[in-house]
């Protein structure tokens, strides 16, 4: 074998003066270089794994076709706001409170955390990159963290800029009487809620399976269970004129449960029919919620440092 | 040489180092030490290499014994040493959908690199690995040997003062093999970064590396410099149509050692004048000689011997 440490022209030095050094006629191999810059820590790694995420929930730096689900459920998302400036602005009436807008684009945000969980967390264990991850200055911690947050503010994002939308609207339309600020910033903080409990859930149910359909369906499935048996025990507890019951019975539906507690914390008007559990409602809603996303967090802890050492 | 006195820094030892799984013990009581410069681990599968690579990475826990890397214990800074190793798995480890520029940075990124810098590194190193043009395409359309070059790419893209290499020519061709050995061999000389190599060809690493490590059903069978391997075993093939028989006698007249293996010979090099004098018989015998070369797959039958004796 020839001395390596004699340093060849490599076929990219090649190139390399074929593109620049060309009319000098010179080649040059600047040969390895080491890096003696900057290293941060496990901060930026979070961050930027965080932030990669986040652009892939949205399919930024992926194919065409994983930009058109987000962003069209995106767009659905932002269709009430428009309808309702227009409202606003042509019979000065207010269309869709700020407290109803994400109970009532549930399916939507349902769809989109179905379809876009799965990606953030399934590639991963499918195409084995974790160990990659692993071996960083990173722990399995710092990936759950990562792939929660950006869920979260993927959620928080597709419910908040309509409501910012609707709320810069309002001002601009300029109704009689004062804006409902306090709407606007309520909603908002509930926003926080349902992006943190959603984002539970899914990325959790998803990060059981390497199969993106099967997460797809895990997601969806746990959706319509909860909001079907929520709504088949409301309709018969009603029917029987049990109406205390049937209004616990709304709190198996996610989006109710923190509707309710919405109502319990910020006081609105609430978006189901025959209102929420007077008194302990509230609590026990804010107790169910803390307790889902503790549960879904844990597994997804477990989860990963099960991974970590296999 | 000259290695002795590079390879007086010790890059990683064990003591004792033991893991046992529920149903199979892993490594039992290993006990070695790699000095810088390329360290080759030999051993069947199954015989510990990979389970070795993560002890020494910190993602798994040993049952018994210790370990440094770099001068750092796995059990308490496992964050600094895989701030400063790289780690190439066996197996796949890179999503489809992206680009190997976009996964490279993404991986520079998480080794605490900052953005631009992340930018830079990962076009320098995946020249340095071999790929051009092909790098801004998805990865998903790679040859075997090109998804090899970004997996060392990912693993040398933070400049690490040590890589883990698992078995880096698996599945490639004869000539992607080379390649991948000659670029190896530029790693662990030109490039200034030690390099653990595994792999389940002896042959293979007898062409790279400075020392040899060989374990089987996770214990050490020997551990010593390539030189050490080679010497005792100094020898030079002859192939000849026909006549073995007469020219090993004429060789032994002259007092060399000689073994024959069916139409091969096996002569011993004592000195320079060996060759000579295998030249002179095959000239005065009038024989027609095929081939004459050095001995080649050596460190096998030093392996076999090994094997045969525990």
């Amino acid at each position: 074998m020839s001395d390596p440490t004699v340093q060849q022209p490599g076929p990219g030095a090649l190139r390399e003066a074929g593109g620049l050094a060309a009319p000098t006629g010179v080649i040059h191999d600047i040969g390895y270089r080491h890096y003696d810059g900057q290293r941060l820590g496990r901060g930026h790694a979070l961050s930027a794994l965080t932030l990669n995420s986040l652009r892939g929930v949205f399919g930024l730096g992926r194919t065409a076709r994983a930009k058109i689900m987000p962003f069209l459920l995106a767009g659905v998302m932002m269709l009430p706001a428009v309808v309702s400036i227009a409202v606003m602005a042509m019979i000065g009436q207010r269309a869709v409170p700020y407290g109803a807008y994400a109970v009532t684009m549930q399916a939507v945000l349902a769809v989109f955390l179905a379809a876009q969980s799965p990606y953030l967390v399934a590639p991963d264990l499918r195409f084995r990159v974790l160990p990659l991850y692993l071996s960083r200055p990173v722990t399995s911690v710092d990936y759950v963290i990562a792939k929660l947050s950006s869920m979260a503010m993927a959620l928080f994002l597709l419910i908040a800029v309509p409501l910012t939308v609707l709320y810069v609207g309002e001002l601009l339309v300029d109704l009689p009487g004062p804006p409902m600020t306090a709407e606007y910033l309520a909603a908002m903080a509930t926003a926080v809620i349902y992006a943190v409990l959603l984002a539970s859930v899914g990325v959790a149910l998803a990060s059981f399976t390497p199969r993106r359909g099967l997460g797809v369906a895990s997601v969806i499935a746990f959706y319509l269970l909860t909001s079907a048996v929520s709504a088949v025990l409301v309709g018969v507890l009603l029917s029987s004129s049990r109406d205390g019951a049937a209004a616990w019975a709304w709190l198996l539906s996610p989006f109710f449960l923190v509707d309710s507690l919405q109502v319990w914390l910020f006081g609105t008007s609430p978006n189901n029919e025959g209102g929420y559990p007077p008194d302990l409602g509230g609590p026990v809603s804010a107790v169910i919620v803390l307790a889902i996303i503790g549960v879904c967090v844990t597994a997804l802890v477990l989860r990963y440092r099960k991974a970590a050492s296999s | 040489m000259g290695l002795d006195s590079v390879r007086a820094m010790t890059i990683l030892a064990t003591e004792g180092l033991t893991k046992r799984f529920p149903r199979v013990t892993a490594l039992d009581r290993l006990t070695v030490t790699a000095g810088q410069g390329v360290t080759g681990l030999v051993g069947a599968n199954g015989a510990g290499k990979s389970t070795l690579i993560k002890l020494l990475l910190g993602l798994l826990e040993p049952t018994e014994g210790t370990a440094t890397v770099l001068g750092l214990s796995p059990a308490t800074q496992a964050m600094d040493i895989r701030r400063a190793v790289g780690y190439m798995p066996e197996h796949d480890c890179l999503p489809p959908d992206v680009s190997a520029t976009e996964f490279t940075v993404h991986m520079a990124q998480m080794s605490g690199l900052p953005r631009t810098a992340a930018r830079e590194r990962a076009a320098d190193t995946l020249r340095h690995v071999g790929l051009y043009e092909e790098r801004y395409r998805p990865i998903g359309g790679y040859s075997t040997g090109m998804r090899q070059r970004v997996k060392l790419a990912q693993a040398l893209v933070h400049d690490p003062s040590l890589v883990f290499l698992d078995e880096p020519t698996n599945g490639l061709d004869p000539q992607g093999r080379d390649d991948m050995l000659a670029l190896i061999r530029r790693i662990g000389t030109e490039f200034g970064i030690s390099v653990v190599v595994t792999s389940h060809l002896l042959g293979e690493l007898e062409r790279v590396c400075d020392h040899v490590i060989v374990i089987d059903g996770g214990r050490l069978l020997r551990s010593s410099s390539i030189g050490e391997f080679t010497q005792a075993t100094q020898s030079v093939t002859v192939e000849v149509e026909e006549g073995q028989e007469p020219l090993a006698e004429r060789l032994r007249a002259a007092g060399r050692q000689v073994a024959v293996h069916g139409r091969l010979l096996t002569v011993d090099v004592g000195s320079p004048e060996t060759y000579d004098a295998v030249r002179d018989a095959v000239v005065d015998l009038n024989l027609c000689l095929v081939r004459l070369e050095q001995g080649r797959h050596r460190i096998e039958d030093v392996f076999r011997e090994e094997v045969s004796s525990v």
